[in-house]
């Protein structure tokens, strides 16, 4: 029961990353400085162990946490600019400011 | 009669086709291609725009070394060595690497 309550919840999270990167966008032009509410919106796929993309190839996703703190940046920066290409990224990184990128990576990159 | 057979080497061609790499012919690979950039075994990137690739997904890996390969993700530096990788070399390569330790792990 737990576990579908967290899947629910991931599944939530990922609606709500393609459903609101207008709204998140106002928030960081407001200057809000936290990033917990974007993190959230990674939470649903990186955060799950073992949790695979749908669409458009199955594959599973990255692990991010651990990673380089400057790919993570440069990674989110290609997909807000659709250098690099994957729709459910390209929608969640439109949405971030350069700040919250850098501490966004600082938070995956730099977690045990 | 016959559309069993076909069907069979269907099944067939799709078992080879999803036949995982070989991690040790990976490791040889990964001496030669990557290991300057992220480390024999991919644990250790020179510099900190190169990801770790140790214990990350296999299919993760194979899919962005094919993407490199393609063009769909553009990196001057990864398509020039993504470009002389077979598709079996794509996957022994990304089986080395998955098969290694590392830090990376789901993080929420």
């Amino acid at each position: 029961m737990f576990l579908r309550s967290r899947y629910f919840a991931a599944a939530a999270c990922a609606l709500l990353a393609c459903a609101s990167p207008a709204a998140l966008a106002q928030g960081a032009k407001a200057g809000d400085a936290s990033i917990r509410g974007q993190l959230s919106l990674c939470a649903g796929c990186h955060g799950i162990p073992g949790y695979k993309t749908a669409y458009p190839v199955v594959y599973h996703v990255p692990k991010i946490g651990g990673q380089s703190p400057t790919y993570i940046a440069n990674a989110l920066k290609a997909y807000r600019s659709g250098d690099r290409q994957h729709p459910s990224m390209r929608g969640i990184a439109a949405s971030l400011s350069d700040a919250q990128i850098e501490q966004i990576a600082a938070y995956y990159g730099g977690g045990k | 009669m016959k559309r069993l057979v076909l069907a069979a080497a269907a099944l067939a061609l799709c078992g080879a086709a999803q036949a995982a790499g070989n991690a040790q012919a990976g490791k040889q690979k990964a001496a030669q291609v990557c290991a300057a950039c992220h480390g024999p075994a991919g644990d250790k990137p020179t510099a900190p725009e190169n990801p770790i690739l140790a214990g990350q997904h296999a299919d993760y890996l194979a899919r962005a070394l094919q993407d490199y390969k393609s063009g769909k993700r553009a990196n001057p530096v990864m398509k020039g060595f993504a470009a002389t990788l077979s598709r079996q070399d794509i996957d022994d390569l990304a089986a080395w690497f998955a098969s290694q330790p590392s830090g990376l792990h789901a993080q929420r």
